[in-house]
């Protein structure tokens, strides 16, 4: 005769009810299979096929341990008493949570992860997010301390505005250390830097003298000759009004210096070394980051667009209009070359990085091509004029303000992606603290399993969370993977802007998107792509279920 | 869970079974393994518990206060016997109210079919 109490508690395991109710409950089922197998026994049938129609009777031990547990305590069994598939005793889970985490092995992923924007911050605006003051100051210290010029240049160049001072302490020590460094002058010549007895004129001077032929600093230099006195006077005028360009045109502080930057022969907002320097420093600090680098050309100062186009309003509308009334055709096509020469060096400056820049250039260029051609017409220059027909035809052809802005964002498969990691990588955060606050309820109930019911019942739920973050994990990584680049395989901030923009552009325009957007138009091939993912774990998981319980308990 | 092949209503099915055991320990006290055969016996093989649900279902009701178990001797040796409460007792009679009300209504309706 079998032991039948012996083979219940086995098969039964760990049943955490009172001693002595599960000693009751053991006994009894005990009885079931005893009188079961003595009934076969009686009828006749031999001894090993009563004992298999006996234990027959309790197919699944684990499903009626579970059920006896409820029965008699009126709850789920505790946590980590439960052998589910995802229950905190069987491999699964474990498994979900730890791949969920060797994610964070994959530079990629790691990059997904950071380059999310925060809702309520503007994620476009460089500063404090990329770089806290205490980021930069470490970075100062170990610039002063290394005697390392790129680092203080950095310093120099990313210091919050108002901040300027450090800024120009950076600069200076830079350039001292660097003189090649001294292009970031530019950055600290601006005449809108605020801390008390400030004077751009020496920086002006200091890149003048460093690098002569660049309109640049010229421009630079007509704004801060004017900037302290027309500071109240700006805000009377409509930028586009006669009156301005007459004032201004009547100021020789801001007239000679916008005629030289005009005549110089290049212009140089020195995007490129901007962006050697950002890249390089990012990468000594480790921060694999695109987002940031995009971010910092984005926020680069660029040369005063207004006064280059009030200065070539002047040229054109002012000058050349003047001498064509006086009858000096050659003094008003002059002027009006001077414009369309400049145009031409802002577009090559510009290297379609800077798209206002890029529509400023064609734009000028527009203008002076219409103004010169009723003038080569009327003195019979036809070949002359034939030249600038064509010139203008390209021009109009090729106006940035024409395309949308910036042309690239209509690309459906980049906007599917940016949408498909910002939403993921929502669904990331928030599983990741789900899974983070489930752990420390699994460590509270394996300390104390009676801790509370409630708990018990919320770690049992949450038991779901690690297969889920593994889910939105491998989401977001395939969503972001194609734009995973390193920062050091960009070439130019223009190569960075045409790969890595539109995607992380259309990103962050998503967190302003209305539900209908989302949900009607935009989301839908992410939200199938979404629903075909899920469909997939959902069939995976039914299988793992299946396996791990073979039996099934169909009514007899 | 009782087997009712023309019935897979899970409800039904499991209101059924609350109601049988009921119905069983109306008169007297019974064990586990006996209600269990007589189930089968009455119902002519019909009606079969999963006996892996019987004892969870038993503890359930032990638990609303609808029976009570109590250990007694029986046969040389201890056994759990099930008897009905105070309450068990008016459950009974309210299901089984609902049950011929229902099983009559379907009476009806079948016979109309055949009248």
């Amino acid at each position: 005769m079998p032991d039948w109490k012996k083979i219940v508690r086995e098969e039964l395991g760990s049943l955490p009810l009172s001693n002595g109710r599960k000693d009751e409950v053991v006994e009894e089922l005990a009885q079931q299979l005893e009188s079961a197998y003595e009934e076969a026994v009686a009828q006749g049938i031999n001894e090993q096929e009563a004992l298999r129609r006996s234990l027959e009777q309790f197919k699944d031990w684990e499903k009626l341990r579970g059920e006896l547990f409820h029965s008699v305590e009126g709850t789920r069994l505790p946590v980590w008493e439960q052998k589910g598939l995802f229950s905190p005793r069987r491999w699964p889970v474990w498994a979900a949570l730890g791949l969920a985490l060797l994610f964070l092995a994959a530079p990629a992923f790691r990059q997904a992860l950071a380059i999310l924007p925060v809702p309520g911050s503007d994620p476009t605006a460089s500063g404090p997010r990329i770089f806290s003051d205490r980021a930069l100051r470490r970075l100062e210290l170990s610039g002063d301390k290394q005697r390392y010029a790129r680092a203080l240049a950095f310093v120099a160049l990313h210091s919050p505005k108002e901040d300027d001072l450090r800024a120009v302490n950076a600069a200076e020590k830079a350039i001292a250390l660097d003189p090649q460094l001294t292009w970031i002058a530019a950055k600290v010549s601006h005449a809108t830097y605020l801390y008390p007895g400030y004077d751009p004129h020496p920086w002006v001077e200091r890149l003048k003298a460093w690098d002569p032929e660049n309109a640049y600093p010229y421009i630079l230099e007509a704004d801060a000759n004017i900037h302290s006195a027309w500071e109240s006077r700006w805000a009377k005028y409509n930028a586009a009004t006669p009156d301005l360009r007459q004032a201004l045109a009547a100021e020789p502080g801001w007239r000679e210096p916008m005629e030289k930057a005009f005549a110089a022969p290049r212009i140089d907002a020195y995007n490129t070394q901007t962006f050697a320097l950002d890249r390089q420093v990012l990468q000594e600090q480790g921060l694999d980051r695109p987002d940031i680098l995009i971010v910092n050309t984005w926020a680069q100062p660029i040369p005063d667009l207004t006064a280059m186009k009030m200065y070539a309003q002047i040229l054109l509308r002012d000058v050349g209009a003047s001498a064509e009334k006086a009858g000096h055709p050659e003094d008003a096509l002059a002027a009006y070359r001077s414009v369309a020469q400049f145009g031409e060096r802002l577009q090559v400056a510009s290297a379609s990085v800077v798209f206002m820049q890029d529509i400023l250039a064609n734009r000028l260029q527009q203008e002076a091509c219409e103004k010169m051609l009723p003038v080569l017409r009327r003195q019979g220059r036809t070949q002359e004029a034939s030249v600038v027909e064509g010139t203008l035809a390209g021009l109009v052809q090729a106006d940035p303000a024409k395309k949308s802005w910036p042309s690239f964002s209509g690309e459906a498969s980049r906007k599917r992606s940016a949408r498909i990691v910002l939403f993921s990588g929502a669904f990331v955060m928030l599983l990741a603290l789900v899974t983070a606050a489930w752990v420390i309820f699994l460590i509270a109930l394996k300390w104390k399993p009676d801790l509370s019911r409630a708990l018990n019942r919320l770690a049992s739920a949450l038991c779901v969370a690690p297969p889920l973050l593994l889910l939105a994990c491998a989401v977001l990584f395939l969503g972001y993977y194609p734009y995973a680049l390193p920062i050091a395989q960009y070439t130019s901030a223009q190569d960075l802007r045409q790969s890595f923009g539109p995607f992380i552009m259309n990103a962050y325009w998503s967190l302003d998107l209305q539900f209908s957007d989302v949900w009607l138009v935009r989301m839908f091939w992410p939200s199938v792509w979404g629903a075909v993912l899920a469909l997939a774990a959902a069939v995976l998981l039914w299988l793992l279920a299946r396996r791990q319980r073979p039996d099934d308990t169909r009514p007899a | 869970m009782p087997y009712m092949a023309p019935t897979p209503d899970t409800e039904l099915k499991k209101g059924n079974a609350e109601l049988l055991i009921l119905a069983l320990l109306e008169d007297k006290a019974r064990h586990g393994y006996e209600i269990g055969k007589l189930i089968a016996e009455r119902s002519e093989g019909v009606l079969r518990f999963h006996i892996a649900s019987l004892y969870p279902l038993l503890y359930r009701l032990e638990r609303r206060g609808w029976l009570k178990g109590e250990w007694e001797p029986a046969g040389g040796r201890r056994r759990r016997f099930y008897r009905l409460t105070h309450t068990g007792r008016k459950i009974l009679g309210e299901q089984r109210t609902r049950w011929r009300a229902f099983s009559g209504a379907v009476d009806r309706i079948v016979e109309v079919r055949h009248a």
